[in-house]
């Protein structure tokens, strides 16, 4: 009986490895799940308070890290703005991240992300990441980098915004407008994961707790 | 493998070609046989500087480029844009040229078409004259074709062992001892596949 209890016991410290490693698995965001952190308030551009909650749309929600400098995000901001605020007239939340520290970019700072949000004519909201921790618990690594969510608030979309950055006239698979198209008509997306190249987000150093 | 050469005038060029044999090649405005360039240069524009050579590089062409020689393969994504690429250019260089018996350095650049010129400008300031890459095609094609893993951000560094595999790869800038490791791992992989070869 102890040799049956002592193998018990074995086996149970032997899986722990498996078990603490699949529990971290789960816990990585990713298609099918809710947004994390959804509820954490981040300064607009225009000076309020908004959480990713707050933006959300009775359709869906598209949470889109951006940030100022980025060639790519430049290069498509024409895009983000027109896919972005259709989206917001269709029930689609919208809400644009900046998880960049402007230690790094100073073309990243708030005052700067004000005078884009303008220009641009974004018509939702394009918020700080004060801590890049909205950043950190999507995983986000480029910018820019969409994740669009269905009315259940379950990830249905992520990736790019379409196939060609530089040649908008070029483009062959508009991924994100597509995506948002069949979230607002509450069907489901045509293509669920795309990639594109993008600028390295560089989040702020790790607060300690 | 075809390649397309960022030069006007000049569009194909073999790899491991001399710098004396690439510039006569270049001088004589050799065109290739039906390859076109991916990059709209006036031709009627005074010459442009064309050396480093920088070869244009389809997702399609990766398998082939990173395919083994023999030797260690690292490949690193980069673009003149991107601060993090910049910054780590000194220590990649430095670590690739320590290990230049063992190890090939492919740069592949993924600034836009038209940034030819700053991608030369900027390798020539780092001394580097041998052959470089351009990408080309769509971005999804090729960030797989390097690695499935790879979300797309730059910079992004690959490893190939002897065998041609991947054996370490990872995104955002990196320092000396990061590369020295990286490659170090897949050279200490390479002693039982030069054992075992025929």
């Amino acid at each position: 009986m102890k040799s049956i209890r002592s193998l018990v016991v074995a086996m149970t410290i032997s899986m722990l490895p498996l078990v603490l490693v699949a529990g971290a698995q789960a816990k990585e965001f990713g298609l099918g799940q809710k947004a994390p952190m959804s509820d954490v308030k981040m300064k607009n551009a225009t000076g309020e308070d908004v959480s990713i909650a707050g933006a959300a749309g009775k359709k869906g929600t598209l949470v889109i890290f951006i940030c100022n400098h980025c060639p790519w995000v430049k290069a498509w901001q024409g895009r983000i703005a027109s896919i972005g605020n259709a989206a917001v007239e269709h029930g689609v939340g919208v809400i644009a991240i900046n998880s960049n520290d402007p230690g790094a970019y100073p073309e990243d700072g708030f005052d700067e992300m004000k005078e884009r949000a303008q220009s641009v004519g974004y018509k939702f909201p394009y918020v700080v990441d004060a801590t890049s921790e909205v950043g950190r618990a999507f995983g986000a690594t480029h910018t820019p980098e969409a994740y669009l969510f269905d009315a259940k608030g379950k990830l249905v979309y992520h990736g790019a915004i379409d196939d060609n950055a530089r040649e908008p006239d070029q483009v062959q698979h508009r991924w994100l407008n597509e995506a948002v198209d069949a979230v607002a008509a509450g069907k489901g997306v045509p293509t669920a994961e795309t990639k594109a190249l993008g600028c390295s987000i560089k989040l702020r150093e790790k607060t300690s707790s | 493998m075809r390649r397309r050469r960022y030069d006007p005038g000049m569009t194909r060029v073999l790899r491991g070609l001399g710098p004396l044999l690439l510039l006569l090649v270049g001088l004589a405005g050799i065109e290739s046989c039906g390859s076109k360039s991916a990059v709209s240069t006036s031709r009627t524009s005074a010459p442009e500087d064309t050396t480093p050579p920088v070869i244009a590089v389809l997702p399609s062409e990766i398998p082939e480029l990173v395919a083994s020689r023999g030797g260690v393969t690292l490949v690193n994504a980069w673009a003149t844009w991107c601060d993090p690429c910049r910054e780590e250019f000194p220590a990649l260089l430095s670590v690739a040229r320590a290990h230049a018996r063992d190890v090939r350095l492919v740069l592949v650049s993924t600034d836009f078409p038209d940034q030819v010129s700053a991608v030369r400008k900027f390798l020539t300031s780092h001394g580097v004259t041998d052959t470089t890459y351009m990408k080309t095609g769509d971005d999804m094609s090729f960030i797989n074709a390097l690695s499935p893993k790879w979300t797309g951000a730059l910079p992004a560094s690959f490893v190939f062992d002897a065998k041609g595999r991947l054996v370490e790869f990872w995104e955002g800038r990196s320092d000396s001892s990061r590369f020295d490791a990286a490659i170090n791992h897949a050279l200490a992989a390479r002693t039982p596949a030069k054992e075992s070869a025929p």
